[in-house]
C-alpha cells in the first residue's frame, strides 16, 4: 500500500513561512491499496488538496469510490469536508466509518458542521455524491482490506486508531492519543504490534506535554515508547502542535531518531506531499 | 487609528509556500483607535495570532477589553475564536456583536465548542463574554468609536460595519455578492440561473446596494470582498462573493479615499494576487481613490494617530 500525507498538523491550520517544510494543513492521510483502492483517514484541511488531486481522475467523472476512516470529530479532523470537491459530483460514493455507537449520532455531528449558521452548504443532504455514514466496528472490511479499530482516550473524549493489513504488511494510524502517566496501555501495544509503519501522535515535546497532559495528546517520547514496545519497524511522527515551527519539528524528528536508532526502528516524519510505500 | 490585517483569506485557511506573502489565515481585521481598546472585525484563524499579540499587553494580566464585530457566522469568520488566548484569562472582557439569528447568539457560538467538536466548552472560558445581537441599520458606540452597519447579499445574511473614530472612517464589507443577479438569503441554491428578477427582488437588491454605498460614503478605507475574478463569478454567483469590478463601482459612488481588495480565494497564489492587483490598478487609474490588496501584517494608519 501507498501512504500519502495531505495534512499533518494538529488543532488548527497553521499557515506561514515557518511551516512551509512540514506543512500547515490539519490531519488527512490517504492510503492507496495494492489493488488501487482508496482509503482516506481524517478530513482536516488537507482533504481539500487531496480532493483537488482526485478530481483529475475517476472522481472528476462521478465514478470514484472511497472509504473514509474518521478518528474523531474534533474540528481539525473534519473541517475539510465542505471543501472536498468529489462530494459535489453525483455518482461518487463514500463510506465513512467513525466513532460512536450509532451511525445516526455520527451523522448528526457531521451535519452540525453544515448547519446554515456556519456553512453555505446547509446540509450533508446537499452533497451530490453518496455519503454513507457508519459507526466503526472493532473489525470490518473496507476496499477489500481488513481494518481493526481501537477506541482510546483523547482528553475528555474518545477517538479511534486504525490498523490496516494488506498481504502481511500493516499500517497503523494512531493520532490524538492520550496515554495515562504510566504510558501506553497493553491494548494499545497489541493494536500496534509489529506494524510496518506506525503513524503516531507526536503533538508535543516532553516539556510542553508535562503541562498539557489533560489535553489528551502524545509527546514524541510517548510515540517512541509505543513504537519500541510494539516492535514497530518504522515510526511516523504526526499531528504537530500548531505553534511548532519547521525547526521545532526538526528537533522532534532528531530526538525520535536518537531514541529509536538503538532499536533498529526507522523514523520518517509526516510531511505534506510526501509518500511512503509499504 | 490603525487598521491591521491578521487574516485576509476566504473560505478555508490555506498554508503553504504559495500563500506566504499574502497569508493563508481566514478573515480577521483589527481596528485600533488611538489609546483605546481594540475593535476586532471577524474571528477567522487570523485572530489566533492577534490574540497572542494582545497577551503581550494588558490581556496577559487579565485587564484587557476587546470588542469583536462578526460579519456573519460562516466558519471562515468564526473558526479562530476557540484559539483566541485572551478568552482563557480571567479578568479579560470580550464583547461579541453579530446579527441576530434564529437562536440566541451565545447558543450559536456555543455550538462551535460542543464536546463533539472542541474540548473546551464556551462556558468554560475564563474571560467575561457578552453577546450583543444586531439588526441592519443598528448604530452604537464602543468607547469613542461610532459603529454603523448595513445588510449584505450573502447566504444566510451578513452585515457590513463602519467604524468612525479619530477623525476617520473604515468600512468592512465582507462577505457579499453584487446586487444585480440574485438575492441571497435562506434558500439553498444548487444551480444558479441568470435572468430577469421580479421587480420586488430588484427593489430589495437596489435598496441593499444603496445602503452599502451610504455606509461607505466618504470613508477613508473601504475593505471589500473580492474573492472572485469575473470568470469565477459567472459560474458561482450564488456563493455570495464579489469581483474587484463590483468593489470599484461601490468605491467610486461612495467617494472613498482608499479601496482594499480582501477575502482572497483560498487557491489564489501570491503571484496571482499580485497580477490581480496590477490589473485592477490600471482599471482604477482614473478613479479618485487608491487601490491596495490586503495581506497579513498590512497596517494602514487613518486619521489622528
Amino acid at each position: 500500500m501507498k501512504i500519502k500525507f495531505w495534512g499533518v498538523r494538529g488543532s488548527i491550520p497553521a499557515p506561514g513561512p515557518e511551516t512551509n517544510r512540514y506543512g500547515g494543513n490539519t490531519s488527512c492521510v490517504s492510503v492507496t491499496t495494492a489493488a488501487g483502492k482508496l482509503i482516506i483517514i481524517d478530513m482536516g484541511t488537507g482533504l481539500m488538496h487531496l480532493g483537488n488531486a482526485l478530481m483529475a481522475g475517476a472522481f472528476g467523472k462521478g465514478a470514484g469510490t472511497a472509504t473514509i476512516l474518521l478518528s474523531h470529530t474534533h474540528w481539525d479532523h473534519i473541517q475539510g469536508l465542505g471543501f472536498f470537491p468529489p462530494v459535489f459530483i453525483g455518482g461518487n460514493q463514500f463510506t465513512v466509518w467513525g466513532p460512536g455507537r450509532s451511525p445516526h449520532v455520527l451523522e448528526e455531528i457531521l451535519e452540525g458542521q453544515m448547519d446554515p449558521n456556519f456553512s453555505p452548504l446547509q446540509s450533508l443532504r446537499n452533497f451530490s455524491a453518496k455519503f454513507d455514514v457508519r459507526a466503526a466496528l472493532p473489525a470490518f472490511e473496507a476496499e477489500g482490506l481488513r481494518i481493526t479499530t481501537r477506541e482510546h482516550a483523547h482528553g475528555n473524549t474518545r477517538a479511534l486508531s486504525f490498523r490496516i493489513d494488506e498481504n502481511g504488511r500493516s499500517f497503523v494510524y494512531a493520532s490524538d492519543v492520550g496515554y495515562p502517566e504510566s504510558g501506553p496501555e497493553p491494548e494499545a501495544i497489541a493494536h500496534y504490534a509489529g506494524a510496518d509503519v506506525l503513524l503516531h501522535d507526536s503533538t508535543y515535546n516532553p516539556q510542553d506535554q508535562a503541562t498539557r497532559r489533560n489535553r489528551g495528546f502524545s509527546s514524541y517520547e510517548d510515540a517512541c515508547t509505543a513504537a519500541i514496545a510494539a516492535g514497530a519497524k518504522r515510526l511516523v511522527p504526526f499531528h504537530y502542535d500548531q505553534d511548532y515551527s519547521d525547526d521545532a519539528v526538526d528537533g522532534i524528528v532528531a530526538a525520535c531518531r536518537a531514541l529509536l536508532d538503538p532499536h533498529g526502528i526507522a523514523v520518517t516524519p509526516a510531511r505534506e506531499g510526501d509518500e511512503l510505500e509499504i | 487609528m490603525k487598521v491591521r490585517f491578521w487574516g485576509v483569506r476566504g473560505s478555508i485557511p490555506v498554508p503553504g509556500r504559495a500563500t506566504n506573502r499574502y497569508g493563508g489565515n481566514t478573515s480577521c481585521v483589527e481596528v485600533r483607535p488611538r489609546a483605546a481598546d481594540p475593535i476586532i472585525i471577524d474571528a477567522g484563524t487570523g485572530i489566533r495570532h492577534l490574540g497572542k499579540a494582545l497577551m503581550e499587553g494588558s490581556f496577559g494580566d487579565g485587564r484587557g477589553h476587546a470588542s469583536i464585530l462578526i460579519s456573519h457566522t460562516h466558519w471562515d469568520h468564526v473558526q479562530g475564536l476557540p484559539f483566541f488566548s485572551p478568552l482563557y484569562r480571567a479578568g479579560n472582557q470580550v464583547d461579541i456583536f453579530a446579527r441576530q439569528r434564529d437562536m440566541h447568539l451565545e447558543a450559536v457560538f456555543s455550538q462551535q465548542h460542543d464536546a463533539a467538536y472542541f474540548p473546551v466548552p464556551l462556558s468554560a472560558m475564563q474571560a467575561g463574554m457578552n453577546f450583543h445581537e444586531l439588526v441592519e441599520g443598528a448604530r452604537f458606540e464602543i468607547g469613542k468609536a461610532r459603529i454603523t452597519c448595513a445588510r449584505l447579499n450573502h447566504p444566510w445574511v451578513a452585515i457590513a460595519y463602519r467604524v468612525d473614530v479619530d477623525g476617520a472612517a473604515v468600512v468592512y464589507c465582507a462577505d457579499t455578492a453584487p446586487f444585480t443577479d440574485m438575492l441571497l438569503g435562506r434558500d439553498f441554491i444548487e444551480r444558479p440561473s441568470f435572468g430577469t428578477l421580479p421587480p420586488p427582488v430588484q427593489d430589495e437588491l437596489a435598496a441593499m446596494r444603496a445602503g452599502v454605498v451610504a455606509l461607505a460614503r466618504g470613508a477613508d478605507l473601504l475593505i471589500y470582498d473580492t474573492q472572485f475574478t469575473p470568470d469565477e463569478y459567472k459560474v458561482r454567483p450564488h456563493w455570495g462573493h464579489s469581483r474587484p469590478d463590483d468593489a470599484i463601482e461601490i468605491a467610486r459612488e461612495a467617494k472613498v479615499k482608499q479601496l482594499c481588495l480582501f477575502h482572497h480565494a483560498p487557491l489564489r497564489s501570491d503571484d496571482e494576487n499580485d497580477a490581480i492587483l496590477a490589473r485592477y490598478r490600471e482599471v482604477a487609474a482614473p478613479e479618485a481613490f487608491t487601490l491596495v490588496s490586503a495581506y497579513e501584517g498590512l497596517e494602514i494608519p487613518l486619521g489622528d494617530q
